[in-house]
Order: C-alpha cells, then structure tokens, then sequence
C-alpha cells in the first residue's frame, strides 16, 4: 500500500513538473537559444525538414522536399519568383513571339512552335564544364527513355528537339511539340550534365531501371559536376540530412551562407524542441503545421524569443468538391446555398487568425489571373437568409427537428476528409454548425490520407462532398480538373481529377481554346470565362487558401517565402545572417 | 549437432519464405499503390503517366507474378531500387543496419549493467525493503509506454533542460577531429533514445536475474560451499551468480531480437535512421523494395537470433542435447 | 474481489458432479478437497500482495468509469464528441460559454418541438422586462444570450410552461472542464473516459480472445498430440519468434475493404476498432496455447482423465468438462497479463496512427494527437499515458498477485 502510493506520488510529481516545465519554464529554453542564436553566423545554418527526400536526380526526383533542396543546387531556364512572375535562370531573356525569339512555323500543315533560349554564358557545371544546349537535349532524351522512370514525362516530351547553333553551342532553338501559349513555362526542365551522365545512360539506359541505379545522382552523389546552383551536395545522408557548400564556379550573385545544412526531423512535434535546443536554426516551409506556427508566434512574441515566424499565403487551395452525382446536389440551388451559409471570413478569423485568406475560387490573388470582380465572377456573400430562400425554393422545407425535408427525405450530406488533419477536422466542425443554422444536416466521415486519396476521392466513393486541397501555380490551365474530360470512369482507368463529375461543355471548349491562345488579354477572358462558369454552377465550394509559414532566426535577411510551387530556395545566394 | 542446426536452419528457410510471400500480399491490401501515392504529391502528372508508369513498375501484373520477380531478382543479389529514396535498396539497408545495432546493443548492455545488479540484490535480501522498491520500479519500467517516456523526456532533457538532443544520430555538419569527438558527439544522441528503450528490459532482466538467482542460490552445491567456510563473495559470485547465468544468457539472446524490433518506435520518434524506422517509413511511403527488404531482414535477424539462442542454451547447459 | 473464491469452485463443480457420482474413490475426494482449499489459499495468497490488491481496485474503478461514460454525461451535459471551435486548447478547470451561434440553434430547436407554448412564454418574458425586444418572436432569443445566472433568474418568478426545459437549456450553456479541451475543442474529461472504455475494452477483449484461441490450439495439440501438436506448435513457434511490432504494423497498415470476405463484417464505423482486436489475436494467442498444452500434457496421464476415457467421455467432453477448469487458473493469469500487454501495443499502433482511426477516442490516439502541440498543452499528451501506465501497471499486479497465489512454490517472484 506505501509502496504504491509513493509510487504514485512520484507519478504526480513527474506530471507536476512537465506540467509546469512546459508553460512557464520557459526562461532557460530562452537563454539556451538565445546564446545559441547570437552564435549564428554566416558560417553555417542548418535548415529542419519534416518530409523525407530522395536522391538529387532531377529527373527522377518527385517529392516536394527534394524540390525544395533542388533549387539550391540547380538552375532552371525560367523560374517563378516571389512576386510570381517568370523570370529567366540560366537563360538570358523569356522568349516571346513579341521579342521575336519565338516563332510559329508551319511544317507539312502542321503547326509548330519553335524558341530560341541563349544560356548564360557564365554558367557552367560544378566542375568548369559550361552548360549548353546539349545538357538539355540528353536530359529530354533521357526522360523519354520507356526504361526511366520519370514521373512528370510531359514537362520534356513538349519539346521535340533541341538544336544548338554551330557556332555557338550556348544557343539553342527548342521545337515544341504543341503550340501552347506556356512553351516557355520549363521550370522544371533541368539539364542533365551530359559529359558525365552519358557513358552511363549508353551502358545501363537499355535495363529497366538502370539508368536511376547507376546514374552518379545515386553512386557518387558529391561529385560537383553534377550540380549548376549556387550551392553543391557536399554529404547526402537520406533520411537524414544534406550538406550544401558554396559552388566555387557559381556565376551568380555569390553566397553568403558558407555551410547550410537540411536537417530531417520527420516528427513535426520535435521540430520546435530542436530549434530551440539549437539542432536547427530554421524551420522551412515544410515544417511546421499552422496551428502549431500561430502557437509558436504567440510565445515568440510573448518571451522576445530571436525568431521571426513568416506566413505567406499560398496556392494551396482548399475547397469541398461536390459530388454532382448525389441526388440533392444535382440542384445548383441546393449547391449556391451550401455556399451562402458559410461564413469564411468568420471561418479564417476564428481558426487561422487571419492568417489564411478566405477562397472565391481556384485562383489565388497572387495570381495575374485573379478576379474579385462581380461583373466577371459571382460572388458569395455570407447570408442565411439567401441561403434559407433558395432552399426554400428548391422544395426542402423545414423539419420539426431542424432539417429540412423534400419527400420525406431529409437534406443530409456527407463531408469526409483526411483524417488526423486537424486544420481540415476543425474546418469540418465549423461547417457542420453553419450549415446546421440553415436546415442542412452535415456528418463527417473522416479516412486516413492513403485511403481518401488513394481510393475515396479517385474513384469517386463519396457521397456527396469532399474536403482537401489543390497545389496549383500562377496562370495554370485547370484542365485537369475542370474539364467533364478527366471525370475519373472506369474507361479511362479512373484517372482525372474533375472528382465532382462537372460537365460544362463550354468550359470544355474554353480550356482547349486557352492552351494556345497568345494573347494575353484574350487568355484572360477566356479565364474570367472558366471562373463564371465555375463560380455560378458551384461545382465546388472554395474555402481558403492555404498560407506557407516558416520560423527563421530575426537577423536573418534575404528570406522571402514565394507561396507557390518554386521555393525559397531559387533565391538562396540572397539569404544573409550577419 | 550439425544435422540439427542444417535442419533449424532450413525450417528459419522456410517460415522466411511463407512470410515473406504473406507479407508481400499483405502490402498489396495497402490502401494506394506506389504510382497513386506520387498522383497525390503532384497534380501535374497526367492519366497516360498513371498508364505507363503502372506498367513500368510492374504494378499491372498479378501478386503472385511480382512475387516471384522479386524473389528471383533478390536470389540474383539485386535488392531492387527504393521508390522513395531513388538507389538502391543494398545501400540504404547497411547504415541503417548498423545504427539499429548500435542502439540495440548499447541499449542491451546499459539495461543489463543496471539489472543484473539490481537482481541480485533483491535475490540475496528477498522481501526486504529494497526488494518490494525495485519490484515496483520493475513492474513500472515493464508498464511504461516507450514512446511515451520517449517524449516525457524529450520535453525534459531536450527542451527544458536544453541537455541532450531531441533526436538524430550525430550533429549535422561536423566535421570530427579524433574520434573522441565522434564518441562523445554520438553518444550525446545515443543516450534520449536508449533510455526509453531500455526502461522494459532493465524490468524485464531485473525480474528474471532476481529469480533465476534465488534459484542458483536454493541449490545444496551453496549450502555446501557456505559449509566448506567460503566466504560469502565467493559463494555468491563464484557458485551463485554463475549457475544463475546459464538462463539468464538466453533471455539475453531472445531480448536482443525484441529490442531490436521495439526499436522501431523509439526510433521513429527520435529520429533515429535504424532499420525499424526504415520500416516504419517505408510501409507508410509504400516503398515496397525496402519495407519487403528491412522486414525479411528483421525477421531473419530474431529467427537466426533465437536459432542461436537455442544453441547457446546447450552450450551452457551440457544436460541439453540436441536431437 | 470476494467473487474470487466463490467463483472458482464452482468452475470446478463438473469434476465433482461427474467423478464423484460414478467413482466415489478416497483419493478422488482427497484431490478433490486439496484443490477447494487450494482456491482459499490462493484467495489469501492475492490479498498478501498488496500491490495486486490496489492495482485490483484500480482497475475496478476504471472498469465502473467506463461504464457509466453515458451517466457522467448525462450529469455534466458534456459529451466527447461536441467541438468548439472558438475554445481550443483551454487548461483545465475552464468555465467555456456556448457560442451565440450555438444558443440561437437551440432556441430554434425549442421553438419548432414546442410551437404552442412559445407564445406564451415570449409573451410573459417581455412583460417581466427580462428582455428588452420588442417583436415577441425574438424575446427567446434574446433571453438566451444573456449569461446564465441573469438568465435564470428572469424566468425564476415567471409562470411559464416547459421552465424546466428551459432552465436546463441556459444551464447547459455554460460547461465546466474539469481537464480542459482539446485541439478541436472537446472535453478531454469525457475522451478520456470514453478512451478507457475504447482502450480497456480493446485490451480486455483482445486478451480474452487470445486466451481463447489459446486454449483452442493449445488443448488441440496436446490432447492429440503426433502431427497435430507438431504442426500447430510450428506455427505457434513461428509466430511468437516473429518482431512483433514491424508485424504488427504491416498488418495494421492494410486496408482490410481491399478483402472481398471482411467487407460485409467491418462495413461499420467501428471498423478500425474491430481490425485492431482482430490483428493483436493474431499475434497474442501463441504464449497461451503454449501455457495450455503443457498443462493439458501433464493432465493427459492423470487418473481421472484416464476414468473419463474409460467411461466412454468423447473428446471434448474430457476435454471441456474435465481437463479446461484445471486450465483455468494459470489461464487467468495469462489473460490478465495479457490486458496490459495489448493495452500497450494498441497505445504504440495508434501512436503510430495505424490504430484506433480518430474521430473514436482511444489513450492511444489521444496521445498522437496531442504530440503535435506538446510544448502548448502538454497535458493532452501526460494525461494518457499516465492512464495507460496506471492500468498497464495495474493488470500487471494483479496477474502477479494471481501468480504468486497459484503457485505456492514460488515466494513471490
């Protein structure tokens, strides 16, 4: 019995402690980093990850942490900047019909669309070698190989050809296979190092596979020559971390950082335990969930602790799709009162802080695309008595207990999501009870990720909605999920990702007609075309867009988050410490 | 002998083999396969990728089909490619390996300097004070959610404290100049995770030390020594302690192959790149090479170690034979 | 606790009736004597434990928490499922007032269930001056935003029909939380308490079941020895030489809907929790069926199986009626060992996320959950692992305790 109860005593004294340790201890958690973070120098900074990587093949390379390390190590053509415009990287200039650099020729009646790209004449490999038009014509042959497994094929099958210039071999003319109006969009077309990779790719590229296992991204990882970007892989340790040092041969804007190093902590609960005991300096974008940054921002504030909590919205799109098939739903009124009944400003104030912005449809405002205009879109304006009256007209009455009723059935919805994600379970929640307010009953059904994506929302298994998010990027087509093409059947093998199942045969035409438009004015009514489209027959309800947040120490300058599918990291040789 | 440890071996064979094929057909049932996993990282990849990268990996052919490609593929010494990391499988298994065994051995030895003492303690003063204390801490380190202390004493030593590492192997980026450095900057990540890792066995042994203790020590061989006029060192040390060892050895050997499979959670939690991370991470990324690879590996490893286990017991023990 | 000495001899009571009858032999009667007095020594042996004791108490208290998870609920007017949104995180012991929101549906609530009476009451409301609306079909709604003793107080003088009703209604919009809230704003008190029952339950059942299959196997083999122990003591072998927890997870990975047969059997919401006791039997049962062909072995060779099979018993009456309640005590043990055990491992697979499937509560997830934000609130993380450890501790006592009576030759182990 005394033994027990001592037992317990130190039971309670354990929890007494933690208990106390985590709200008000504080003060040594303080002074730790902040000695730690008056160390913090340009010699070194080390980055914590949450998300595994892979190897650095460009290529291959398809997980979005490897991306984020990528941009430090590799240069691309063109590339996105914070501010969301295309910018040139390795070229010189954008070529554009209007500078003359790209033109449209005729071949044999087909249309053709050709571009001359001039590459820096700065820019070499990691080793000396120049990069020419060669590196990008092996890297589309390469991926064109049926024996590589290349995840994104399209971003190089585009290109038909590559062609250097006699004289000079930094001078290309790429022949497009398509003419599209977003040829020059080739961010992720990396060039390959071919004075090294092609006595590989002759000796393996026949196996299945056996270009990926021998390539030196894999065998010898370090070797500078594979790299063109500010910084080169000096250690690869998957799973665990990456060390970058500065290119010697960079012909940039030179680095400032000596030593950075990406750190994965896959638990993101230890994350801020390892920034503030000083493992890390900073916590990327592919850190911290917001919750836990708006937490952690507070205690910055509140104990002046030596970081700056950065949140930037983003164009990761959060939105319910609409099964267009339920029964209820095939009621565009039922559909524009589900809309009317949330209040999304409400919705972001309570839960985000205001720091995700609420959604009137897929484009974000950071995009040139973007319209609030309601001449041009329809906009939702939180109102329940809009919603109430055209529920009201749509034949759903209101029942003894709350929800309506049309035939005896009562006006109920399903609403999954991915289970275990709190933002979306809190969202979900929210929803439920404003949705309530107007007569619609609403139960959650919540699956782990795997099976929401991987079956549920592929197939189109759910009932009526599903809540989850599209990554998307600035004056990107939404064909893929738009377009009454892509609804996922068997016949097509249940690939697409018009998830609703909306077929608007205007849309369709639309989309097609977008992908080779010119003229940017032109592209842009036919844009504000889509979003009417999309917007009046609510297909599905935008909600927010999501915000990137990143915790980095307060001297730190040069860091800018961009919110869109290219990183931080394209512009690294800005980051300062001192 | 040889005939019974040629067929052991055979029969490890062969559960291996059974469940190296169930285990395939279990990751089968996993909700996505490999190609609908990257279709959800990435929404640019369209319905002919889907197409031909399905075929690609083989993924169109039926289980029992792939199986047999895998094996025949292993049987050639190609462990395949990891999906997830892009090289192959032969060089991610070795560094992981080590470190699991690292741990597992550090952890081993750290539980069994703390148990065995305690053992026998409580052996030679049986329903003392100190008897029923240890008793309690045992059956409290055996009731203990590892992964639980694991983060009770990251919040403690790593945050509040600022001691010791949150979690990781070696601080990244070091460069060591002796290997005394390497030591002391590797145990630093050592210590968090074996702690939590040892709590069970340190239970675990101490039980098992204090009885097969009591056991040695109810032998007549000790009443007779004690009456030859033996000093008590001797007759505890010498006669006691040593009979006491020959059961004690196998659990030993059994528990190594337990840690090692605990470890996956305290090595998830830590961070810590171990084999059973690997699983861990493999299983849920789908990288079907590797999770296939680490789990028969693991497998082989408790299967061979028991196997050795058995053999040691009957070297120890020469009334054991083998037939 | 008294249930123990009572229960057991009457699990006994087959041998009496069956050998007794046909085979009054003295030493039957001794044997027979020696083992009721074996069950008192053994009741008094478990009360010397003391640990076993408390641990035995503990675990009845938390067995009656979980249980009564609707009473307390219905007492405190939380329930573990109610989110709010706007009251995330709060310590414990905090006072949470109902969003407006909230309060204007139920007020439309009472209003439609109570369409007759309603008049009445709006009507007196703004004739006491409780409210200061001046359309009647507001004055409840009005009524309901006040705070909760000025509320009370306006209609505590009024004579309006459904009061009760409406008393109860204003009290409910004021809870107390006694160990705060969670991340989505729910009552931690009543997770936990609808956890122990997911989590108790999980253990309890997966330990009973396991000793079942146990004793199925176990009894088998050694009832019948030759090929059919060889066989089913292989696979015994085989599964308990396995890693446990990289099986596990394998296992807990996979999608059972993707199996034609279990599609029928898990098509409800209770899914993962069924797939999670169905895969620790899998891998629990193999100490047990060990445990039980050893004894049945022993009790193969003994006199009164010999008399049964001689008086023409068929198997598994020599098998049920005279061979399991010799089964039964070391059998017991095993079980309650065994509650602990998957206790802990359905804590370490919902630590993983491949247990318990949120919104169901279980420690185990409770747990997952709260690491995310451990340093904010981290006594959504301590709370169950304390619980985890107490019970896990506790059902190890007691098997202990259970040991140590059973088997006199061992002085406390």
């Amino acid at each position: 019995m005394k033994n027990l109860g001592l037992l317990v005593l130190a039971l309670s004294l354990v929890v007494g402690c933690t208990k106390k340790d985590g709200v008000s201890n504080t003060s040594t958690g303080a002074t730790a980093t902040s000695s730690s973070g008056s160390k913090l120098t340009n010699a070194e900074l080390k980055i914590g990850i949450s998300q595994e990587f892979e190897n650095f093949n460009p290529l291959i390379a398809n997980m979005v942490a490897t991306t984020y390390m990528l941009r430090m190590v590799d240069r691309t053509l063109t590339v996105i900047d914070a501010d969301g415009k295309w910018v040139p990287q390795l070229a010189k200039k954008i070529p554009t019909i209007e500078n003359g650099l790209a033109k449209i020729t005729e071949k044999n009646g087909k249309k053709k669309l050709t571009a001359v790209w001039e590459i820096l004449q700065s820019a070499v490999w990691g080793d000396g070698k120049p990069v020419i038009c060669d590196d990008f014509a092996f890297a589309i042959k390469v991926a064109s190989a049926p024996t590589v497994g290349v995840a994104e094929k399209e971003t190089y099958t585009q290109v038909e050809k590559v062609e250097a210039d006699p004289k000079n071999p930094k001078l290309c003319t790429f022949t497009y296979e398509k003419v599209r109006w977003d040829f020059y969009q080739l961010g992720n077309l990396f060039p390959l190092p071919k004075h090294l990779e092609e006595p590989i790719f002759k000796k393996y590229g026949g196996q299945k596979e056996g270009y990926e296992k021998n390539s030196l991204y894999s065998k010898d990882p370090t070797n500078v020559g594979l790299f063109n970007g500010p910084y080169v892989v000096t250690e690869l340790q998957l799973g665990d971390h990456v060390t970058f040092s500065p290119n010697p041969k960079f012909y940039g804007e030179p680095t400032k950082i000596k030593k950075v190093i990406v750190k994965l902590i896959p638990n993101t609960g230890t994350l801020e335990a390892n920034l503030r005991s000083g493992t890390i300096d900073l916590i990327s974008v592919l850190g911290l969930a917001l919750d836990q940054a708006l937490a952690f921002d507070k205690k910055v504030k509140a104990e002046t602790l030596p970081y700056t909590v950065l949140f930037q919205p983003s164009a990761v799109y959060e939105h319910i799709d609409l099964n267009l098939d339920n029964p209820a739903l095939k009621d565009v009124r039922v559909r524009k009162a589900l809309h009317y009944s949330i209040n999304k400003e409400d919705l972001v104030n309570a839960l985000f802080e205001g720091k995700q912005q609420p959604a009137i449809h897929n484009v974000t405002p950071a995009d040139p695309w973007y319209t609030a205009d309601p001449t041009k879109v329809v906009i939702y304006k939180y109102s329940k008595r809009d919603a109430e009256k055209l529920l009201d007209e749509a034949g759903w009455k209101m029942g003894a207990d709350g929800i309506r009723e049309k035939d005896g059935k009562k006006l109920s919805f399903t609403l999954m999501t991915t289970a275990g994600n709190k933002t979306r379970e809190l969202v979900q929640v929210y929803l439920q009870n404003q949705w309530k307010q107007v007569g619609i009953e609403v139960n959650s059904k919540n699956e782990p990720a795997r099976v929401f994506f991987g079956e549920t929302t592929k197939k189109r298994n759910f009932d009526s909605m599903a809540l989850f998010a599209w990554v998307s990027s600035p004056e990107s087509s939404q064909k893929s999920t738009f377009s009454s093409k892509n609804i996922p059947t068997a016949k097509n093998g249940m690939s697409g990702q018009n998830y609703m199942g909306w077929v608007n045969k205007k849309v369709d035409q639309d989309l097609e007609d977008l992908d080779v438009e010119f003229d940017p004015a032109k592209r842009l009514t036919l844009v504000h075309g889509i979003l009417k489209a999309y917007t009046d027959e609510v297909p599905v309800l935008p909600l927010y867009y999501r915000s990137d947040v990143a915790v980095i120490p307060a001297q730190m300058k040069g860091y800018k988050l961009t919110g869109h599918q290219f990183p931080e990291t394209s512009e690294i040789e800005k980051w300062n410490l001192e | 002998m040889i005939t019974f440890i040629l067929r052991r071996l055979l029969q490890t064979l062969l559960v291996i083999i059974i469940l190296s094929y169930v285990c395939f057909g279990l990751m089968n049932l996993m909700p996505g396969d490999p190609v609908e996993l990257m279709i959800s990282a990435n929404p640019k990849i369209t319905t002919e990728d889907v197409v031909r990268l399905r075929e690609f990996y083989g993924l169109d052919q039926p289980t029992y089909k792939r199986y047999f490609n895998w094996v025949s593929d292993i049987a050639s010494g190609d462990l395949g490619y990891s999906r997830t990391y892009r090289i192959p499988v032969t060089d991610m298994i070795g560094p992981a390996l080590r470190a699991t065994f690292i741990l597992s051995i550090t952890s081993l030895v750290f539980s069994l300097i703390i148990a065995i003492p305690l053992g026998i303690a409580t052996a030679l003063r049986p329903n003392s004070k100190l008897d029923y204390i240890v008793n309690l801490l045992n059956f409290a380190g055996l009731s203990l959610p590892s992964f639980w202390l694991g983060i009770v004493l990251i919040i403690i030593f790593a945050v509040n404290l600022g001691w010791l590492p949150a979690g990781g192997y070696q601080t990244t980026g070091l460069n060591y100049s002796s290997w005394w450095a390497e030591l002391t900057d590797k145990s630093k990540y050592l210590i968090l995770p074996m702690v939590s890792l040892s709590i069970q066995s340190i239970g675990r042994f101490s039980r098992f030390a204090r009885s097969s203790m009591m056991e040695a020590m109810r032998n007549d061989f000790i009443r007779t020594a004690r009456a030859k006029g033996m000093s008590n060192q001797v007759v505890i040390w010498r006669h006691g302690f040593r009979n006491a060892l020959i059961p004690l050895a196998t659990i030993i050997a059994i528990s190594v192959s337990s840690i090692f499979s605990g470890a996956l959670i305290t090595e998830t939690l830590f961070a810590y790149p171990g084999v059973g991370r690997l699983i861990y991470s493999s299983i849920m990324g789908n990288d079907f090479n590797v999770a296939m690879v680490s789990f028969v590996l693991s497998v082989s490893m408790v299967l061979i170690l028991n196997l050795v286990a058995d053999l040691l017991y009957g070297l120890i023990d020469p009334r054991i034979s083998f037939k | 606790m008294t249930n123990v000495p009572d229960q057991t001899p009457r699990a006994n009571e087959p041998i009496v009736a069956t050998t007794a009858a046909n085979y009054l032999n003295k030493a039957q009667i001794a044997e027979l004597e020696k083992s009721q007095t074996l069950f008192k020594i053994v009741y008094t042996q478990f009360k010397e434990h003391k640990a076993a004791v408390i641990g035995a108490w503990t675990i009845l208290v938390f067995v009656l928490i979980a249980l009564s998870a609707p009473l307390i609920e219905a007492i405190t007017g939380l329930d573990a499922d109610s989110q709010n949104v706007f009251n995330r995180y709060k310590p414990p012991m905090s006072h949470i007032q109902a969003s407006s929101d909230t309060r204007e549906t139920t007020v439309k609530n009472f209003l439609t269930a109570n369409p007759s009476e309603a008049l009445t009451i709006e009507n007196k409301l703004i004739e006491s001056k409780a409210v200061t609306s001046t359309k009647a079909e507001d004055a409840l709604y009005d009524w309901a935003q006040l705070d909760s003793k000025t509320a009370l107080a306006a209609i505590k003088d009024l004579e309006i029909p459904k009061k009760h009703e409406l008393s109860k209604m204003v009290k409910n919009f004021e809870t107390l939380h006694v160990l705060g809230t969670d991340e989505l704003g729910r009552d931690v008190l009543m997770r936990i308490i609808y956890g122990t029952q997911v989590s108790m339950g999980v253990g309890i059942l997966v330990a009973l079941a396991s000793a079942f299959i146990g004793l199925i196997i176990g009894a088998l083999a050694g009832f019948y020895g030759g090929w059919v122990d060889t066989l089913l003591m292989r696979v015994t072998d085989a599964l308990l030489s396995l890693p446990v927890m990289p099986v596990l997870i394998v296992v807990a990975a996979i999608d059972l809907q993707k199996l034609p047969f279990a599609k029928a059997v898990l098509s409800s919401g209770n899914e993962s929790i069924l797939k999670l006791v169905f895969i620790l039997c899998l891998f629990s049962w193999m100490t047990v069926a060990r445990l039980v062909r050893g004894s049945i072995l022993s009790l193969r060779e003994r006199e009164f199986v010999l008399a049964a099979k001689t008086l023409g018993a068929t198997d598994s009456t020599i098998m049920i009626r005279h061979m399991f309640p010799n089964v039964i005590a070391p059998l017991l043990v095993s079980v309650t060992l065994g509650v602990g055990e998957s206790i802990l491992f359905e804590a370490a697979l919902s630590y993983l996320g491949l247990g318990i499937q949120p919104p169901t509560p279980s420690w185990g997830n409770m747990l997952f959950n709260a690491q995310e934000l451990i340093y904010q609130a981290p006594y959504l993380a301590i709370i169950p692992g304390v619980l985890i450890f107490l019970v896990t501790i506790s059902f190890n006592f007691v098997g202990d305790g259970l040991q140590d009576a059973i088997d006199p030759k061992s002085i406390r182990r």
